[in-house]
């Protein structure tokens, strides 16, 4: 059990349970419309349909009616300035409905304030602090015949 | 007559317990314990630091709480030590697992929406508690798995390995799986996996492959000779038992005997 070694299947019960399920799953911003109860995820590349469905009844209450999987190449790119080509993760993406009546909408994380604003104006007061800073350098000292550097 | 016959030895166990009474009023030290005192289980000033998060199960749950989604930082304890996961029972563990599951999904998704957005996620170490947690508590399983098999069939119960050799002559670590077909029947298998290395192909290349395996192993060798050489060098009176412990496989006698060792200055 803790050492994830499972034996082969055989028929029968008492069936073998999973105590320390080790699978993930995150609910990913949807890059197509989708029907407003369908909940898409990326979940472990080892997970099957069956898991999916076991996984958010069991651990998350949600009875989903149908689950569907499929596995999206990652992007292959040339490296800049290499002679290579890079290949980014592949990941398993479930599509999971929810009853009829259910509906899920993905929250607006980033309604509220824009990180990004907030990280441009770090920004800029940095840049304010480093203009001070060089201004303070290159300002000529007193002592005469002598470069501005030379304190 | 029965229910006479019933008054009556009620009366006598009624008698008796008076009796008993009696006796009791005797011992000093009985009354006081027969006095009750109620201790609550959990003492005040504990109960302050319980804390129990109301129960959602909803799809909500893969999110962070609403306070924290345009937070800079989130503040978070520390992941659990391996000391405390084993005073815990078995069932506590089986539930952490699940409380650190949900966590690692919620920092997941979290994590893939500042992704999304090219935007830092606040206090990504979070994700690195949790996992460390994780690993610890498997840790701990596992101690506890391998006591009992040990106790119960005298086997850890881990997942039988061995050393095997495979095409090319080399030995790797095989960690053994169960089949459905029992080896020697499995013709299949025995088809696609000649076992034979004697060629001359195989030959060239494994002297190749071991001779710059020797290379490497010589030139680290060499260099921690080296690194020894010059310490000698500079500390004279360098503490040799520690230098044996660090660097097992110098020998230190040789490097004695070196001209190189007395360093860029007259004896004296």
């Amino acid at each position: 059990m803790s050492t994830r070694w499972y034996p082969v299947y055989q028929k029968g019960n008492p069936q073998l349970r999973v105590f320390l399920p080790n699978f993930w799953l995150k609910i990913v911003n949807p890059t197509m419309k989708q029907p407003k109860n369908v909940v898409q995820f990326h979940c472990s590349m080892e997970m099957t349909v069956l898991d999916v469905k076991q996984y958010l009844k069991k651990i998350y209450d949600v009875h989903p009616v149908q689950v569907n999987t499929r596995i999206q190449l990652g992007k292959i790119r040339p490296e800049p300035y290499k002679s290579i080509l890079t290949k980014e993760e592949d990941v398993k993406v479930a599509y999971v409905v929810l009853p009829k009546d259910q509906t899920f909408e993905y929250p607006p994380l980033f309604e509220k304030d824009d990180t990004k604003d907030k990280n441009v104006t770090d920004d800029m007061a940095a840049l304010e602090e480093a203009k001070k800073g060089f201004k303070a350098f290159i300002k000529r000292n007193k002592v005469p015949g002598t470069p501005g550097w030379f304190a | 007559m029965a229910s006479i016959a019933r008054n009556i030895c009620i009366s006598k166990t009624l008698n008796n317990i008076t009796k008993l009474l009696g006796n009791i009023t005797l011992q000093p030290n009985v009354i006081s314990s027969s006095v009750v005192i109620c201790k609550p289980r959990i003492y005040c000033s504990q109960h302050a630091f319980l804390h129990v998060t109301s129960k959602q199960n909803d799809l909500m749950e893969f999110f962070d709480h609403k306070d924290n989604w345009s937070e800079k930082e989130v503040k978070a304890g520390r992941p659990w030590f391996k000391s405390e996961l084993r005073l815990k029972s078995n069932e506590d563990l089986h539930k952490l697992w699940f409380v650190l599951l949900k966590e690692r999904n919620m920092l997941l998704t979290m994590e893939h929406a500042y992704n999304e957005r090219f935007a830092n996620m606040p206090s990504p170490e979070r994700r690195d508690k949790v996992e460390k947690s994780m690993e610890n508590l498997e840790t701990v399983v596992r101690e506890r798995n391998q006591a009992y098999h040990l106790l119960e069939t005298g086997e850890t119960g881990e997942r039988p390995a061995k050393y095997v050799y495979n095409a090319l002559g080399m030995r790797f670590f095989y960690r053994m799986t169960q089949h459905r077909i029992p080896k020697f029947m499995n013709k299949k298998w025995f088809k696609t996996h000649h076992f034979g290395f004697g060629g001359y192909a195989v030959r060239t290349f494994l002297r190749k492959y071991n001779e710059k395996q020797n290379n490497k192993e010589r030139t680290k060798q060499r260099g921690q000779e080296r690194y020894v050489l010059r310490l000698m060098q500079q500390f004279p009176n360098m503490d040799m038992d520690a230098v044996k412990k660090y660097w097992p496989d110098v020998d230190i006698e040789k490097l004695r005997n070196k001209e190189d060792i007395r360093g860029h200055f007259v004896p004296q």
